[in-house]
């Protein structure tokens, strides 16, 4: 690894350059055209995000939040956890653990260290850990692993049953760091009887490894505040994604990864309301008149995403869709099947917080409910799965295409994926598949990502 | 050694099946270590595992599989699509690994383009990725769930008496199997690793009274045997990804080497444990089969894994390890990464190779790997 890429802290790094991109805005307009001129590598990416105004300032200031709180977590007395996008962060937060969600951190480190994170990534094989593997994980991981963050104190996941290459790296990690390992299981049913209690006795036992962890026992008062703060942002979201079904669309397709980035790591917390609550706001008034929610107003075509995004460096993808006027109307990141979410679907969770059995099952069942927990847990056409969900958002969406981005790594999609395009594509959904990284663009760059894109707007028919 | 042996691990429409067909015998067939081959057993139908063996590309395979995923299921699918399993009265899908879990789908989606090629009883079965008391209540439902799916379709009945013969006569297996290890840590080792891999897969693939009474017979012989034959040469452990051919071993033990003991899966991983006695059959099926020893898609039991290994080494006098992953293997892969570095720690000769699978492996390369490994220890080819 380059002696520049070890002088600093990871997330020490993420966390200077998000809280001074969001004060930059602070500044006159002369000021701020100067300081971009200071700072090439990510004056780019700090344009667009302040050039969404209000969200975008408020993202960056979130994130740069949440990693002031992994930064003071041991000063503070607090645990921290290597933990999964798809788990719920309100437990953690309840007992006063702070989570490093691996995935998301790895994409911060795409968007503003493009030259380091792919440096992180190879330290992993340096440490054993197989090319092969997702890369999702491998980003920020292999800055932990390297030294370059403080070592966390435990492993807490719920991919097992999901999502293998996940799964597998946090296993890896925990025998690395030689620290404790939790994991919640999942069976491949998502409904019935003996799934439910599955998910139940693993949630409470999960709830004894976090108090044998932390040395403290859960605090009642704390979770059910945090939930209802949850439930709060749980109906925002529902909010915002329904506004997704209008035509025009008048969700800008950033908002997608900014919930993404945010609903895991500040669920329960001001914070994620504040972001929530900004976005909505932006949303409303572009429907109110009737503006998309890309930069020019104009929605052209429709795209439903499948699986998740793109996250190169300056957020190409986005931008992409934003030149082509084309609507981003979600992905399996920000399905999370509240009990208003309108496409729910024959299964929902409700967040429950009379009493502390009605809450933990609340959240077991929310859990299993949180993207790729419930999809793609079980044969991709059985009831629920994976198939069901996207025909369903798909009628209640209206995309002119649908769109499969992952990695490489991800063995599980890419094992069902061609099937799900055919059946897809026999429905009438033009379907593309992107075969680049999503989180590495040392596999495919993103100029021939985009070229493919083109390829298949062009071939069918979408200029 | 009896040819049917060698036999029914290098074809798997090997003449034992094929006479237990013509006698009206059925077939299910299972793809994971996790299955309780004593249900079908007591069903009395054969278990048979499945194999990738006589392929000669993956074309079906990648047809419906993704580009990154593992060539086993692929080599799986490959054979279900040329009509090599048509045999089979019915298969068992199993939420092992990510690639192999995806078989079940890709498996039902290639029965409407290859008709015949899909077995009547086509089953999901879940297997949990931990052992608590909860995790194993939930297999054991899995377990029943199985059987009385068997006994649904096949007009069938499993009764607790059957249940009991087949575990004695599976736990006869084992213990067969546990001698035949037992002679392979001798100084000379009285065959080959290949030859012993034949001897296991073909126990996976023939009824268990035929192969139980002739691996009997084969022991007795081997105890009396004296000679010398592999004394000297380097002794192997094999371990990582699934073995389920000679191929491998085979160019291990070209290279001059002897493998005397493994922890792969068609292995070692077969006769390891008991189904012990117990109030529930269930639940004590269960408690076999849910072993976090058996792979690393069990999360977070790398430690016991790696003492088995310790143990194993031990016990076998091996001269190093020889760690192995089929390519998109990421559960063995990595995990053959930590132990490569902790046993390089621990002064432990080991070596690690990534390959495809089965015939499909690109053996120049492995043999050559293998050639550099044993020089290492002073006991490869050109050492001698």
């Amino acid at each position: 690894m380059r002696q520049e890429l070890t002088e600093y802290d990871f997330i020490w790094s993420v966390n200077n350059l998000l809280s001074t991109a969001a004060k930059t805005a602070k500044g006159t307009p002369k000021e701020y055209q100067a300081l971009l001129k200071r700072i090439p590598h990510f004056a780019d990416l700090i344009d667009s995000m302040v050039g969404l105004g209000e969200p975008g300032i408020v993202f960056l200031e979130s994130f740069a939040e949440y990693t002031d709180m992994i930064l003071n977590a041991k000063a503070q007395g607090k645990k921290t956890c290597f933990t999964t996008f798809c788990q719920s962060p309100v437990i953690l937060h309840a007992m006063g653990v702070v989570p490093l969600v691996l995935e998301v951190l790895t994409v911060a480190g795409t968007l503003i260290r493009k030259s380091a994170i792919g440096e992180f990534m190879d330290y992993c094989l340096e440490a054993g850990f197989t090319e092969t593997s997702c890369s999702s994980q491998r980003g920020s991981m292999g800055a932990y692993l390297a030294g370059l963050a403080e070592k966390p104190d435990f492993v807490l996941i719920d991919t097992p049953g999901i999502c293998d290459t996940n799964a597998n790296s946090f296993a890896f990690a925990a025998a690395h760091f030689d620290i404790p390992f939790y994991q919640l299981n999942y069976p491949p049913t998502i409904d019935d009887d003996r799934a439910i209690e599955y998910h139940r006795k693993d949630f409470k036992h999960m709830i004894s490894f976090l108090e044998e962890q932390t040395g403290k026992k859960l605090n009642v008062e704390r979770l059910r505040e945090l939930m209802l703060e949850m439930q709060r942002q749980d109906e925002m979201v529902c909010e915002l994604q329904d506004l997704q079904r209008l035509i025009p669309n008048p969700v800008p397709g950033i908002y997608n990864l900014f919930i993404y980035a945010i609903r895991f790591t500040l669920a329960g917390l001001p914070a994620c309301t504040r972001m929530i609550d900004v976005m909505l706001k932006k949303a409303k008034e572009n429907a109110k008149a009737n503006r998309a929610g890309t930069t020019s107003g104009k929605e052209e075509k429709r795209a439903l995403f499948v699986y998740i995004d793109h996250y190169a460096a300056n957020l190409p993808l986005f931008n992409f869709l934003d030149q082509h006027n084309i609507s981003h109307l979600g992905g399996i990141l920000d399905r999370y099947y509240q009990e208003d979410a309108f496409y729910k679907g024959s299964t929902s969770y409700k967040t429950e917080t009379q009493t502390l059995d009605a809450m933990i099952d609340s959240l077991a069942r929310q859990n299993a409910h949180l993207p790729m927990v419930k999809q793609i847990r079980g044969p991709y056409d059985s009831p629920e799965m994976w198939l069901e969900e996207i025909k369903r958002l798909a009628e209640m969406l209206n995309p002119d295409m649908t769109i499969y981005s992952g990695t490489p790594g991800c063995r599980n999609t890419w094992g069902m994926v061609k099937l799900l395009v055919n059946d897809l594509e026999k429905t009438g959904y033009p379907t593309h598949i992107i075969n680049s990284d999503a989180f590495d663009d040392r596999v495919e760059s993103w100029e021939a990502t985009a070229h493919r894109l083109q390829e298949f707007l062009d071939l069918r028919g979408f200029n | 050694m009896d040819p049917i042996f060698n036999e029914a691990a290098i074809k798997i429409q090997n003449s034992s099946l094929l006479e237990y067909k013509k006698k009206g015998g059925r077939v299910i067939g299972y793809v994971c270590s996790h299955v309780p081959e004593e249900v079908i057993a007591a069903a009395d139908m054969l278990p048979f595992r499945l194999r990738g063996i006589e392929i000669k590309s993956t074309a079906i395979g990648d047809s419906y599989f993704g580009p990154f995923v593992c060539s086993c299921p692929k080599a799986l699918l490959q054979n279900a699509g040329e009509g090599r399993f048509s045999f089979l009265d019915g298969a068992i899908m199993v939420q092992a690994c990510d690639s192999m879990r995806r078989l079940d789908e890709c498996w039902r989606k290639a029965g409407t383009d290859f008709p015949g090629s899909l077995p009547d009883f086509f089953h999901y079965f879940a297997v949990p990725h931990k052992v608590t008391d909860y995790s194993v209540q939930f297999f054991a439902e899995e377990i029943e769930k199985l059987a009385k799916a068997i006994e649904e379709h096949f007009k069938v009945s499993i009764t607790g008496q059957k249940l009991d013969e087949a575990i004695e006569i599976y736990n006869t297996t084992r213990d067969l199997l546990v001698q035949l290890e037992t002679l392979r840590h001798r100084d000379s080792p009285p065959l080959t690793g290949s030859e012993t891999m034949a001897i296991v897969l073909a126990g996976t693939a023939m009824p268990k009274s035929d192969y139980n009474k002739l691996l009997e017979a084969t022991i007795e012989d081997l105890k009396k045997q004296r000679a010398k034959t592999h004394a000297g040469k380097p002794r192997i452990l094999l371990a990582g990804s699934v073995v389920d051919d000679l191929t491998l071993i085979d160019a291990i033990e070209a290279e001059g080497a002897v493998v005397v003991a493994d922890t792969v899966c068609f292995g070692a991983r077969a006769y390891s444990g008991h189904v012990e006695k117990g109030d529930s059959r269930w639940q004590t099926l269960a408690r076999r089969y849910l072993n976090e020893q058996f792979c690393p898609r069990m999360f977070g039991y790398s430690n016991e894994r790696y003492e088995l290994i310790l143990q194993k080494f031990k016990d076998s006098k091996a001269d190093g390890i020889v760690f192995q992953n089929i390519r998109f293997c990421d559960l063995h892969g990595s995990e053959n990464g930590l132990f490569n570095k902790r046993l390089d720690k621990a002064g432990i000769p080991n070596t690690r190779i990534e390959r495809e699978y089965g015939e499909l492996a690109d053996e120049g390369r492995v043999r050559m790997r293998i050639g550099a490994f044993l020089e290492t220890l002073g006991r490869g080819k050109s050492a001698a």
